[in-house]
């Protein structure tokens, strides 16, 4: 398959620090990735010598088919996770700037400018002052200064962060559009639920190395608890009898009820029936394996402390 | 190039649409004119008060008896009148042609007011024996008329010496506290006026005739060159004035570009805007935009401050007296002096996170900048010493010596010049490579800020 971004044998060092070490990565045209990993692991540094914004110490990336982002920069949008604006300029003068900079300036700009902030709910701002906006309204134009040339290749660094739910959503729909429309996207994020609603495939880092790189349901599969989630319809009833339902392995209580635990090989829809004969159910579902279990299970093996921080920095959402 | 000249641009409109910078531009040398036309009025008597007019009334013992009628005839209207007329066309006589024109155009009437109010003095003859210490009483007695303000003691001996060969006396001057500076030397004036007319008058010499003889008209000098001939006067002060113009303008022009640079690098930096500039042009794309953008800027402020002085001189028929050649040589060597300080202030702002930290690492080049202002004066008065010549081709200064000795009286052979446009322009290649690596790494560098060694290892590094 075409690859939009291929990165070889990576490395970048600051100082003592190893930020990337040796990483192989390598996204298809039309991917829609996400590269997940907690705080530090070398997410940001990674994209910026994508962007050639940085350099690597060694190995090589290519982007867009091209030795260097700087041959591709007008194909490619790109959204740092330092985001920025200039305080004193205006939104359409803005846009118009980073539209005319990724060459899509041209006749027509200001009507594609609008057409772009009514579609991300700011019709009407292109006169505002960029320190007139909330913080939402400025990442959404951000998003639109990104998006504006219609890039092949769209590199989101932490987009949701910071933002109030609805305008997650929005962004998360804005995501998905641009997607539909072709592009590539690679999604780095330290909070992997929003990964794991958004992305058809993860590419976990940690410490400056990667640590899985997998399709979502090739995840799911390979970390297939067998686990099933139950809670009863009667909060006092006696469930211990749920222990000798055929192909149950275990039960023991979670947070909401019992992690019912089956035996190798057995039918997790068929034993969900028994399940529920054995005991009415207010809720009764497969526990999919969540990629922040997968991550720690990687990571952080069987070492439980530190399992809990990592869960706590991949929950955390930034301030 | 495209991108830069979009950088470029934005950085141009950032600066030049501004209400500050545009008040540089055209407030400064409203400003300047403004005072221009208001100071003189200011400290000009005609229109302190209304007009001052020295007045009061003087006591005078004249042992000679000679002073006093001198005196007298002296501060008779008319004759006040008639040296004041005198006095004026001496005043224009030196005066540049077109003020000469216009004084001469004005009506009697406008030129009298131009002078202000003649003299009211009073002239009150104490006894020739009178007791001075008596005497000194009657400035502070209480008296009607106009104020007490002189007592004027002249010596006996004052026309007419002891005996042959002996000295002439003068007089003793005595004012009521207070008394204008103005009224004092009015009164030294006209009392030695009229002791040297009673001593005149004395020897039965023609007083007319004595300052006929004394007259000799000073006849403006001219050079004369290769190129034709100047007013010897006009050019001095003219050639004396100049390279301290010419290095005001470069400074200026350069300092100007250089906060630019400096303050926008920073605010970009700050609120992170610079990482979504360099997902679109690289680092020196984006150096060379903002260098474009603010030498854009600079040289419109230059260009209006050149274009009002050279506006200036043909209203007052004197542009012959500015070789254009050294406006040509000023931009060249504005642009030399601006890619080198300009460059280095962008890598100021592109290694610090904020305005204090810039002050404390663009001391050092803020210091070389200032060098040109200490050494003018010994660069105007002898522009091809050692000195001179060492600060005209010692990189980054040599722009400003190279221009104030041009302008100068007596400018280099045109060999030095083009050596230190030589030396310019490798300077500026070597300040451009430096900067653009600290550019580069700084733009991105957030924390602590860079120490001289640190700046050291980026340019190795880079």
């Amino acid at each position: 398959m075409e690859t939009a971004v291929r990165m070889t044998g990576v490395r970048k060092v600051f100082g003592r620090t190893v930020a990337v070490a040796d990483l192989d990565l390598e996204v298809p045209r039309g991917g829609l990735y996400g590269f997940i990993g907690p705080n530090g692991a070398g997410k940001t540094t990674t994209i910026r010598m994508i962007m050639s914004i940085l350099f690597p110490d060694a190995g090589e990336v290519r982007v867009l088919g091209r030795g260097s982002a700087l041959d591709a920069k007008d194909r490619i949008g790109y959204l740092p996770e330092e985001r920025g604006l200039y305080k004193r300029m205006k939104v359409r003068p803005f846009l118009r700037y980073a539209a005319r900079l990724k060459g899509a300036g041209g006749a027509g700009l200001d009507r594609r400018i609008a057409a772009a902030l009514e579609r991300v709910g700011l019709g009407g701002v292109e006169s505002k002052r960029c320190d007139e906006l909330s913080k939402g309204m400025a990442q959404k134009v951000q998003f639109v200064a990104a998006t504006l040339h219609a890039p092949d290749l769209l590199i989101l660094d932490e987009p949701f962060s910071g933002l109030d739910p609805v305008s997650m959503r929005m962004l998360r729909g804005l995501v998905i559009e641009e997607h539909r429309r072709g592009a590539t996207i690679l999604l780095s994020t330290h909070v992997m639920p929003q990964a794991e609603e958004i992305c058809q495939h993860v590419v976990m880092v940690h410490e400056g190395r990667k640590v899985l790189d997998a399709g979502l349901d090739e995840v799911r599969g390979r970390h297939d608890p067998r686990a099933i989630r139950f809670e009863p319809l009667d909060p006092r009833a006696d469930t211990a009898g749920l222990a000798a339902v055929a192909g149950v392995e275990r039960v023991r209580p979670d947070e909401r009820g019992l992690e019912i635990l089956l035996r190798a090989g057995t039918d997790p829809a068929a034993a969900m029936l028994r399940i529920l004969e054995a005991a009415p159910a207010a809720r009764i579902e497969l526990a999919r394996p969540r990629l922040e279990d997968v991550f720690v299970e990687l990571v952080a093996g069987s070492a439980a402390g530190r399992a809990d921080g990592l869960r706590a920095a991949l929950r955390e959402a930034p301030a | 190039m495209t991108r830069v000249l979009h950088v470029a641009l934005r950085d141009f409109l950032a600066t030049a649409a501004t209400r500050g910078f545009l008040f540089g531009l055209l407030g400064m040398p409203l400003l300047l004119g403004l005072a221009a036309i208001v100071l003189p009025r200011i400290f000009d008597d005609a229109f302190r008060d209304g007009a001052y007019r020295i007045e009061g009334q003087y006591a005078v013992i004249d042992p000679t008896g000679a002073v006093l009628p001198e005196m007298r005839a002296a501060l008779a209207p008319e004759a006040v009148a008639r040296r004041r007329r005198a006095e004026f066309r001496g005043r224009l006589d030196e005066a540049p042609a077109p003020l000469r024109g216009l004084a001469e155009a004005a009506s009697a009437q406008a030129l009298e007011e131009a002078l202000g109010p003649a003299p009211d003095v009073r002239l009150t003859a104490l006894a020739a024996d009178a007791d001075v210490e008596a005497a000194k009483g009657w400035l502070h007695e209480e008296a009607d008329g106009p104020r007490r303000t002189a007592l004027i003691v002249v010596h006996e001996h004052a026309v007419a010496p002891t005996g042959p060969g002996g000295p002439l006396g003068a007089y003793d001057l005595y004012v009521a506290p207070g008394l204008d500076d103005r009224d004092v030397a009015f009164l030294h004036r006209h009392v030695r006026d009229a002791i040297v007319g009673a001593r005149v008058a004395a020897r039965s010499l023609d007083r007319a005739e004595i300052d006929a003889l004394l007259r000799v008209p000073r006849p403006p000098a001219a050079t004369v060159g290769p190129d034709g001939e100047r007013p010897l006067q006009a050019s001095l002060r003219f050639n004396a004035f100049l390279p301290l113009v010419f290095m005001g303008l470069l400074l200026m022009g350069i300092m100007t570009g250089g906060q630019i640079m400096l303050t926008s690098t920073i605010e970009e930096k700050s609120t992170r805007v610079v990482e979504v500039l360099l997902s679109a042009v690289s680092p020196m794309e984006l150096m060379a935009g903002k260098l474009l953008g603010a030498v854009a800027a600079s040289l419109l402020l230059m260009a209006v401050y050149i274009g009002l002085g050279v506006a200036a001189l043909a209203s007052f028929s004197m542009f012959g007296l500015l070789d254009p050649l050294l406006i040509v040589h000023l931009l060249i060597f504005f642009l030399l002096g601006f890619f080198v300080i300009g460059s280095l202030m962008l890598a100021v702002g592109a290694a610090v996170n904020d305005m204090t930290e810039a002050q404390s690492l663009q001391m050092p080049l803020m210091l070389v900048v200032m060098i040109p202002w200490f050494i003018w004066p010994a660069i105007s008065r002898d522009p091809n010493s050692a000195l001179a010549v060492t600060v005209s081709h010692l990189p980054p200064v040599n722009t400003f010596g190279m221009v104030m000795r041009m302008a100068s009286s007596q400018p280099p052979p045109w060999w030095e010049v083009w050596l230190s446009i030589g030396t310019g322009l490798a300077s500026v290649a070597a300040a451009v490579w430096v900067a653009a690596k600290v550019f580069r790494i700084g733009l991105l560098m957030h924390g602590k800020p860079p120490n001289l060694r640190t700046l050291l290892r980026w340019v190795r590094a880079a």
